[in-house]
């Protein structure tokens, strides 16, 4: 028995690089103005950490960052940049842009595809349970903490775990990602990383969680009353099977849909749990740019979160199209 | 009387909780080995509740409140799933009524039958996949080693009936339940997906339960009919003597409802309707549930429930049947 093979959908991987690359630009373009609205610049917050207000510094700072050329050829430089995969230099970081996301960048995906994870796990293990025993106990139990979970505010959570799990109980460390003086190595590093992880992973993924339990419920209750499911059962299919396997493949479609459309979020959400756990991840660079007036650093984030969402996307179709096999990339 | 297989005594199946409200209101037949038994009725009448009941496959909103259902003499324990899961499809098969829908649209089509012989038989998993494409063969479809592969999108609504049947048969059932099978399908594919379930009966002696509402199709295919109206057994009678000398008149009046060109004349060209309608299954009327729709209908039919009679093969419950043969 061989099963027969489905080409890959190279036409369909090619456009949507080409659209992506395009959505790109348009993002980075309609950022930069954005950015540019806002009042002060690097310039002017510079000046006033070194504690001066000398018109002819700044705008000696300003020259030396092209901030005083027109909007319009400051625009075509960074976008010439972007072209070249060359993102320039921060004048407040004293480093070059590219060095300082590219070192935050594995803090912010570790704790972003954690959060994920334990999110759709989560989600799909939960909802399954509450989609089988609707409205009896299991089902009521999980539904209300659900509803719980999703109408409490993330960092509230955070702090509320730091406050319990770190502070009072001392399972784990209040914020960081690793014990630095520990000088870890190899698996005791590894370890001590995962330790830290535990806590900010679980605040960012718990709204994302909530919301997938009752969209995994909602889908399999609506699988569970379609014909074939009768007809599997008439089969002599035991319920697990028929649940796993047949049901939820189907519910799950709708959540790999929305798991896709929450990258973004869970980028977002990363700059709040990033703050509140000490997380050194792109979120907190970004969040520190953004007081600095540090605009070109802060483009480069937006940027390149918008390369991690497109893509994410694309992957998510990908995807889809494996579990569905119905659907057809063109 | 020849060996039955299948012997539904007495159900009685209500809602949930309400033993007032009967859908089944204490229905008795059986099915003998390799005969087909076609149940007749309009939607509602309990003919689908009574092959969900058979399976174990009741909806939770309903239950049985009494009535034995035995398989080769022994009783099913029809509220036991796990126990229900090995008569499935492995004693008895059941065909539904949508093929469009009655496949998961996310496996090949030969996977689900394969899935239904790993579940009750230890194969290897070769010798299950060649007696999947032999299956495949046997309802007629075309390429099976390639059609095996396709997703249920790609196939039409007969060919996908096809699968459904080579599924319920996958591991030689004694019965199968064919609910309503071909009604979803295009006239010239109803015939042929009946054929293709007569020859299989020939060839494996599988005894089948067709429940329809469609006389023709019993005409050509059924040994014997069983005709329901509102939970009850109205008639019962080998097919030939069904259609030429029906007793009871709802059964007469479904056959003067059918179109039949030779006796159209006879009737002034035109279908003539059972007036009225069913009444609801939590109407605790006393009397013969037909009773206020029957042109014949005394005091003692809307008094008290007929018995059924029995003359040889032929049953009816009505106190006064009717008489004359017909066309």
């Amino acid at each position: 028995m061989k099963p027969i093979r489905r080409r890959f959908p190279w036409a369909f991987l090619a456009k949507r690089v080409a659209y992506g690359a395009l959505a790109m630009l348009v993002i980075a373009i309609i950022n930069f103005f954005l950015l540019k609205l806002a009042p002060g610049d690097a310039a002017e917050a510079l000046a006033g950490q070194a504690g001066t207000a000398d018109p002819v510094y700044i705008a000696q700072l300003r020259a030396q960052f092209g901030l005083d050329q027109p909007l319009l050829s400051q625009l075509w430089a960074f976008v010439v940049r972007l072209a070249t995969l060359d993102l320039g230099y921060s004048y407040v970081f004293n480093e070059r842009v590219s060095v300082l996301i590219f070192s935050r960048m594995p803090a912010t995906l570790m704790l972003m595809g954690a959060a994920i994870v334990i999110a759709v796990i989560g989600g799909i293990v939960f909802g399954v349970t509450a989609a089988r025993y609707a409205n009896r106990w299991p089902d009521r139990v999980i539904s209300f903490v659900a509803l719980l979970l999703y109408g409490t505010p993330p960092y509230w959570i955070g702090l509320m775990m730091i406050l319990i799990f770190a502070v009072t109980l001392g399972w784990t460390p209040t914020s960081g990602m690793e014990n630095v003086l520990a000088f870890n190595t190899g698996w005791d590093r590894v370890v001590d990383i995962a330790h830290h992880l535990i806590l900010p992973a679980l605040a960012q993924s718990i709204f994302y969680l909530a919301i997938y339990i009752r969209l995994v419920r909602a889908g399999m209750l609506e699988v569970l009353s379609l014909d074939f499911i009768r007809v599997a059962r008439a089969k002599g299919i035991s319920e697990r099977r028929l649940s796993y396997r047949h049901a939820l493949r189907n519910a799950v479609l709708p959540l790999v849909t929305v798991v896709g459309t929450n990258v973004g979020n869970f980028l977002g959400g990363a700059v709040l749990t990033e703050t509140v756990f000490s997380w050194p991840g792109v979120g907190r660079l970004m969040f520190d740019a953004m007081f600095q007036r540090d605009l070109n650093l802060l483009l480069s984030i937006l940027v390149l979160s918008s390369f991690f969402v497109i893509v994410a996307n694309l992957v998510v179709d990908l995807l889809y199209a494996i579990i569905n096999p119905t659907v057809e990339l063109k | 009387m020849a060996n039955p297989i299948l012997q539904v005594e007495n159900l009685q199946i209500c809602v949930r909780k309400k033993p007032g409200v009967l859908i089944l209101r204490g229905v008795s037949f059986h099915v003998n080995a390799g005969e087909t038994l076609a149940i007749v009725g309009e939607s509602g009448c309990g003919k689908s509740m009574t092959s969900l009941a058979i399976m174990g496959l009741l909806p939770d909103a309903v239950e049985k409140l009494s009535g034995t259902i035995r398989f080769k003499g022994r009783e099913l324990p029809i509220a036991d799933n796990r126990a229900m899961r090995k008569v499935r499809a492995a004693e008895i098969g059941m065909v539904f009524q949508e093929p469009m829908a009655a496949l998961d649209p996310l496996y090949p089509v030969g996977k689900q039958v394969l899935e239904v012989i790993e579940e009750h038989e230890k194969l290897p998993r070769e010798m299950a996949w060649a007696r999947v494409i032999d299956l495949l063969t046997k309802v007629d479809l075309p390429n099976p080693e390639t059609l095996a592969w396709s997703y249920p999108h790609k196939l039409s609504g007969g060919q996908l009936q096809r699968v459904v049947i080579a599924m319920a048969l996958a591991c030689n059932p004694d019965v199968l339940i064919a609910d309503e099978p071909t009604t979803a399908l295009d006239v010239t594919v109803q015939a042929q997906i009946m054929r293709l379930l007569k020859r299989l009966q020939r060839d494996t002696g599988v005894a089948i339960v067709l429940i329809t509402h469609n006389l023709g199709l019993v005409a050509h295919t059924a040994d014997r009919v069983m005709v329901m109206y509102a939970g009850n057994k109205a008639e019962e009678a080998p097919t030939r003597d069904l259609f030429l000398s029906p007793r009871h008149p709802y059964t007469r009046g479904l056959l003067d409802a059918t179109p039949n060109p030779e006796r159209a004349s006879a009737q002034g060209g035109v279908l003539r309707e059972i007036p009225g309608t069913v009444p609801s299954i939590a109407d605790p009327m006393s009397g013969c549930r037909f009773a206020p729709r029957c042109g014949n209908a005394s005091e003692l039919c809307r008094a008290r429930f007929p018995e059924p009679t029995i003359e040889g093969a032929h049953g009816y419950a009505c106190h006064h049947p009717g008489t004359d043969a017909r066309v």
